[in-house]
């Protein structure tokens, strides 16, 4: 991939340029032959380790919400996945899908308390005390839920950041 | 996947466009096959593809492949996993290819072109963005300072992009022309420098202040030619040389707002004025682009601010303390601003005023009196940023807005301070120019000896020299002004080399040819861009980086941390190097039309800065504390250039407007005004008619009518954009009301509900007795709901388990509560009954539900009407099946969520998914919301849906896989063309009954669509069953497979077509509820996958449930009219009830399962 020896066959790169995707990220320990789709998998602690990944507090989470295992063991699909989400071309509501579900760590498809105290924490490293994580939790569902159920649904994640000045352009 | 996938892929499906209904339609059956799992199906699609297309027309099969291409399209967006994508990918391509050769030759060759010339889009696209300047290093430092700081390069590499155009404009337009085919150097007084000044021409004292060489060349306005014509083509310099210097600021103008209107559509939603502070830091506060450790550690600690900041502020709220004691500081901050700035525009007219009497008085200035204005200058412009800053921190606002504040302050004390320069200047200029009339006759004389000029010329000699003195005064002191105070000292010499130049001219009026003001205006402006470039080059290495190097190496050695304590590494401070940005952009603009080539020396000047910059950046500065976030859609720099260059293009004006132009060198010379050059070539180029129009349109009787209409034009567009916006609210505000009313309808039916136990459901049994048992208790249960329960509870299988469902299922109320909490009771009643292993399955359907609803708001909607709406989990076993259906059917939104669940269940998953299509409708009418393409999404859900199943089934019910291989090859043509058939039909009902939903309340126009989302494996292996099982007379009225339909499957069939009214039975018939929603018209779309392994002991149990899940896999629609129905529903009753002497009588309802069971 990152490597230009990486060979794919014509018609994956076709496939994966309509997808949105160049295949100009870089892995590591990929096969220079790709021709015939090898199922290999990177595992998570690699991949975090990347240098667009290893600052980003929620790597874990992405890699795990990419990955299709939902340990962060990436298959190449799933590594071309995850960059085509994040690249600069991803249309925004893709973006908002995988933002939804990379806040939602415990996967029930809310965005509950809890998942934003992880958010949080992730976010500050800690640094904030508990009543202070409690509060701005409280405050962020109160803000963001339309239905009062006291937890973020995806329409009340999409409400909230498609309004959001920064977010992505 | 895991389940929130599928949860927002609901949301995410709206794209698709109405355009789109008619092709899914005609080729949904298509899409399914296209959409199923790829690993698994491809050559069995293959095969459906041929018999589908062999019995359809051209038209469908064009349809099929738009909506082949469509999918190609748009696959970008869906948030499917790669494999997937690419699978669809191909497999859409191969059906367009292979049919799209069918139709027409040369549609296939349209298509090949076509795809010859997107690869060529896309290789020149490639190539594109290798020219695309400084892409690389700004994406570099992007990803590691963040979008703030890369946003300034943006912002550069945009102002680059600008002066380039300008530059051309200019370029190609005066001064190649002027260099091509103008009088050469030497040949005319303008173009010749004087005798006197030729030895100290190359000096590098006069170099560098522009005069000599530089002085008569192409750089500046007094070089051009008055000809009116020149070269052989007879170019008219002069006249080319006013429009080009207008349409630089027309091009300006455009582009700025061109560019403003763009990012104002960009950024619409923010207009909007809900505020989510919290969750905005939340979850938009990390910068994913951020890279460097470095980078990264200052954007947590300034996230880690930000939410102090944001509690702090909340508490304060809460607070409320002392509102007026905040505005009243606020004002009073406003005032000292107000002030300094007065203040500091005062001090500057004051210096020049004085520094022009003392030049005229004294032969000799001291070396205070000389650099007086600039001192003054720099060191206002150095103080009054910081003093601001002080007073900002006595307004408490919020940090950005602050900075707002500030940087509009900064840039209101710039331009004060230019135009409190000018007008000085001007000031000076005006009496100078009186004073000179008096005198004119002394000072004509020895003009008269060195010229041969009239009285008038002397006149406008003598202003210009007083004019030329005071533009080298102001010039300066403005290029000191962006200087901060060490420049100044650079200054000194020049200033006074011009000094000492300026006293001459006045005593002596030496020639005229010096006195070309706009000469002067272009020399100082260029001046100060350069002195300008000069003093940031020298604050980046100063500031920036040997800051950086003594804090970087020194550290050690000192006894505090340089780091972290004082000197710091200097901060990239995005907002003032941007306003330093405008600035200069601003003095380029002032200069344009003065000295041609500013515009080009700018382009250099930027292309510097990037690299300085860009270098800096990367190697000595950190991100600023506070950051300033300024995404690409933001206004906020733009408008202050907008400002900027309004303010700076008024002083351009007005010269030019209110001065005469120089007499003796300059395109104009010789003319009143300057622009009299357009008049002049509208009398004598053009013919008659031409300038007696021209006379008209701008005489009063035409310009002030124009006028009117431009402004009623306004007026009126602003009232419409008003309007708009109100009626945008407007919709907001019914938004919300719907919604909140749907919750309360919502929370009504749970309430009913409950209290009509629909306990229907029953676990799912493993076993065949089980089953049975299962199956009795779903019968029971929808005919008489509040009777189900108890049956439920008679069924002597799981009671145990229906404890630990009840248990869970409590504690999940507990955690959804509202509209939720009605859905979620619903499974409670119901799961009782079930077996332990699918209580969990059960339990997440619900749970999911309420997000579902939450998701498209229309869902809250469709709940309200009706409970039925809502589809659910199907699950492999029939009865299993039905008795959810039944139960459920508020919840069937959940269903998405449940499936995610049921994966990692297991063998028994059951997948229910519905659409809701008629909460959107609504909002289609409402137009408050994008609609969605069922099919579509149908196509994607099912996708999803697939792999899973197959998993699933492949792990748990490998053993029975033998069976369904067997039945598979053999029917599977059969079905498929059969399926098509279904497909079609269900789409034209579809059609029929989306206008109907309004105006027919009391039908129940639910369409339940069954996907089948099985593998054709478990269908053929439920076909073996149906077929041991079909002896029995069980008849799948649904099942159009079937050689012999059952009367009931023919009704269903027929019925929809023969009538518009289709009643499609849903689960949630059953439930009394439904009987008030009559009125609510759901299209769901029931995507059961059934997997469930299938006992073969399973005799008559196991022949209903083939029955319906024949039935579901090979029907995607099964439409039945409302009477029919019921007569039908009687009619399967009492069979099912003789055939299956095991099952209860209750199998009635059954049939309604199975109708809404697609598996």
């Amino acid at each position: 991939m990152g490597n230009k020896q990486t060979t794919f066959t014509e018609e994956q790169l076709e496939a994966y340029q309509v997808t949105g995707v160049t295949r100009q990220l870089a892995p590591h320990l990929v096969p220079l032959d790709y021709t015939n789709n090898p199922d290999i998998k990177v595992p998570a602690t690699l991949i975090v380790t990347m240098p667009e990944l290893k600052e980003n507090p929620f790597r874990d989470r992405i890699v795990e919400t990419f990955s299709e295992d939902g340990q962060g063991n990436m298959s190449f699909t799933d590594f071309v996945d995850m960059f085509s989400a994040l690249c600069e071309a991803a249309p925004r509501e893709l973006k908002t899908i995988y933002a939804f579900k990379i806040y939602d760590f415990n996967r029930d498809s809310f965005i509950c308390k809890e998942d934003l105290k992880k958010t949080l924490n992730k976010l500050t490293k800690g640094e904030l005390t508990p009543e202070e994580v409690t509060l701005v939790c409280d405050k962020a569902v109160e803000e963001a839920d339309l239905d009062g159920d006291g937890k973020l649904s995806f329409a009340d994640f999409e409400n909230m950041i498609s309004k959001a000045p920064d977010f992505l352009r | 996947m895991s389940a929130t996938s599928e949860c927002v892929e609901g949301g995410s499906r709206a794209p698709p466009a109405a355009k789109r209904h008619k092709s899914v339609r005609k080729n949904s059956r298509r899409i399914f096959s296209a959409y199923q799992d790829p690993q698994h199906s491809f050559s069995d699609d293959g095969g459906k593809e041929d018999e589908g297309v062999d019995s359809n027309d051209p038209e469908e099969m064009f349809q099929n492949i738009q909506f082949q291409k469509e999918i190609i399209a748009n696959i970008r967006t869906r948030p499917w996993p790669m494999k997937r994508k690419l699978n669809v990918l191909k497999h859409a391509r191969e059906i367009v290819l292979k049919y799209e050769g069918q139709l027409t030759r040369t549609r296939g060759y349209q298509t090949a072109g076509a795809d010859l010339l997107k690869k060529l889009y896309r290789l020149l696209n490639n190539i594109v963005v290798i020219f695309i300047p400084w892409e690389v290093r700004i994406k570099k430092i992007e990803s590691h300072f963040g979008s703030g700081v890369a946003s300034y390069f943006i912002f550069l590499r945009w102002l680059f992009g600008i002066n380039i155009v300008l530059t051309i404009m200019t370029g190609a337009f005066v001064v190649l022309p002027e260099l091509l085919a103008g009088a050469p150097f030497g040949t005319t007084r303008s173009k010749t420098i004087p005798k006197e000044h030729l030895a100290s021409a190359q000096d590098l004292d006069t170099i560098w202040s522009l005069g000599g060489y530089l002085q008569y060349s192409v750089l500046f306005y007094g070089y051009y030619g008055r000809v009116r014509k020149i070269g052989g083509a007879g170019y008219r310099l002069p006249l080319a040389y006013f429009l080009v210097g207008m349409a630089v600021f027309a091009y300006s103008f455009i582009i700025l707002l061109r560019k403003m209107a763009k990012n104002s559509r960009l950024s619409l939603a923010s207009a909007s004025d809900e505020n989510f502070t919290f969750c905005w830091r939340v979850f938009c506060a990390w910068d994913y682009l951020i890279g460097n450790p470095e980078a990264a550690e200052c954007k947590g600690a300034a996230i880690v601010n930000n939410i102090r900041e944001a509690i702090v502020e909340e508490q304060e709220k809460k607070k409320d303390t002392s509102l007026a004691v905040l505005i009243s500081l606020r004002i009073l901050a406003n005032i000292l601003v107000l002030l300094s700035l007065a203040g500091s525009i005062y001090i500057i007219y004051f210096v020049v005023d004085r520094s022009q009497k003392l030049e005229q008085e004294k032969a000799e200035l001291t070396l205070w009196e000389k650099n007086e204005v600039s001192v003054v200058v720099s060191l206002i412009t150095m103080i009054a940023p910081s003093a601001f800053e002080l007073v900002a921190q006595l307004e408490m606002y919020h940090p950005r807005t602050s900075l707002r504040f500030q940087l509009a302050r900064v840039l209101v004390l710039y331009l004060g301070n230019l135009y409190s320069l000018i007008i000085a200047l001007l000031d000076k200029v005006n009496s100078m120019n009186s004073a000179h009339q008096g005198s004119s006759a002394n000072w004509s004389d020895p003009i008269s000896l060195l010229v041969s000029t009239s009285q008038s010329e002397t006149h406008s000699l003598s202003t210009r020299m007083s004019k030329i003195s005071a533009f080298e005064h102001h010039n300066i002191t403005v290029a000191t002004m962006t200087t901060a105070l060490n420049v100044t000292s650079n200054n000194r010499g020049h200033s006074g080399s011009i000094y000492n130049q300026t006293a001459p001219f006045e005593k002596n009026a030496r020639s005229q040819q010096d006195q070309c003001w706009e000469t002067y205006v272009g020399q100082e402006m260029l001046k100060l861009s350069i002195i300008d470039m000069i003093f940031t080059v020298a604050s980046i290495l100063l500031i920036d980086f040997i800051r950086g190097l003594v804090v970087r190496y020194l550290s050690d050695c000192c006894c505090w941390d340089l780091e972290s304590k004082f000197p710091e590494y200097g901060e990239f401070k995005i907002a003032e190097n941007v306003l330093h940005l405008i600035y200069n952009q601003g003095m380029i603009w002032m200069g344009a039309f003065f000295s041609p080539c500013l515009p080009a020396f700018n382009v250099l000047k930027l292309i510097g800065l990037m690299y300085l910059r860009s270098w800096a950046v990367l190697t000595c500065n950190v991100p600023h504390q506070q950051v300033f976030r300024a995404s690409r859609s933001n206004n906020f720099y733009l408008t202050m250039l907008l400002f900027m260059l309004f303010l700076c293009m008024l002083p351009t004006i007005f010269a030019i407007v209110k001065y005469r132009p120089s007499q003796h060198c300059g395109p104009f010379s010789g003319q009143e005004k300057i622009y009299d050059i357009i008049s002049e070539t509208v009398a004598a180029d053009f013919p008659v008619w031409f300038s007696k129009v021209m006379s008209y349109i701008t005489s009063p009787v035409v310009v002030l009518p124009a006028l009117l209409l431009l402004f009623m034009l306004i007026y009126y567009l602003q009232a419409i954009a008003r309007s708009l916006k109100f009626t945008n609210n407007q919709l907001r505000m019914q938004l919300q009301t719907e919604r909140t009313e749907d919750k309360k309808k919502v929370y009504q039916l749970a309430a009913a509900r409950l209290q009509a136990p629909e306990a229907a459901s029953e676990t799912k049994p493993d076993q065949q007795e089980s089953d049975l048992t299962s199956k009795e208790a779903s019968i029971h249960s929808p005919s008489p709901r509040r009777n189900g329960s108890i049956t439920n509870f008679q069924s002597p299988v799981l009671r145990g388990n229906s404890i630990h469902t009840i248990t869970q299922s409590a504690s999940r109320t507990k955690l959804t509560r509202g509209n939720v909490s009605g859905s979620v009771r619903s499974p409670v009643t119901i799961l009782p009954k079930r077996r332990a292993e699918h209580i969990p399955n059960r339990i997440r359907p619900l749970t999911g539900a309420p997000s579902d609803t939450c998701r498209s708001k229309s869902c809250l909607h469709m709940a309200c009407n009706s409970p039925a709406h809502c589809s659910h989990c199907i699950h492999s076993d029939p009865l299993y099946r039905k008795t959810l259906c039944s139960l459920h059917p508020v919840e069937a939104s959940a269903i998405i969520a449940a499936k995610s669940y049921n994966e990692r269940r297991g063998h028994t998953t059951r997948y229910m998914i519905v659409n809701e299509h008629k909460p959107r409708a609504k909002l289609l009418r409402s137009a408050t919301r994008i609609p969605c393409h069922y099919l579509l999404e149908e196509p994607a859900e099912i996708m999803k849906l697939y792999p899973h199943n197959m998993r699933r089934y492949a792990a748990h019910s490998s053993h029975y896989q033998p069976h369904s291989y067997r039945p598979h090859t053999s029917q599977h043509l059969i079905k498929e063309g059969e399926e098509g058939n279904k497909n079609t039909k269900k789409n034209m009902l579809v059609k029929a009954r989306r206008p109907q939903s309004l105006s027919d309340l009391r039908q129940q126009a639910q369409f339940y669509i069954g996907d089948h989302v099985e593998s054709h494996r478990t269908r053929h292996r439920v076909r073996e069953d149906d077929e041991k099982d079909s002896g029995k007379g069980e008849t799948d009225w649904r099942d159009f497979d079937i050689p012999s339909p059952s009367q009931a499957s023919v009704r269903a069939v027929d019925s929809p077509f023969g009538q518009s009214s289709h009643h499609v039975q849903s689960p949630s018939r059953r439930s009394p509820a439904r009987s008030r929603h009559l009125g609510s018209h759901l299209k769901l779309n029931l995507r059961a996958n059934v997997e469930t392994p299938l006992t073969e002991s399973d005799s008559a149990s196991v022949a209903s449930s083939s029955d319906q899940q024949n039935s579901s896999t090979d029907q995607y629609i099964q439409v039945i009219h409302n009477k029919e129905r019921y007569l039908s529903s009687d009619a399967s009753q009492e069979k099912l009830a003789n055939r299956k002497s095991k099952t209860k009588a209750d199998l009635n309802l059954e049939s309604n399962d199975l109708i809404c069971s697609n598996v």
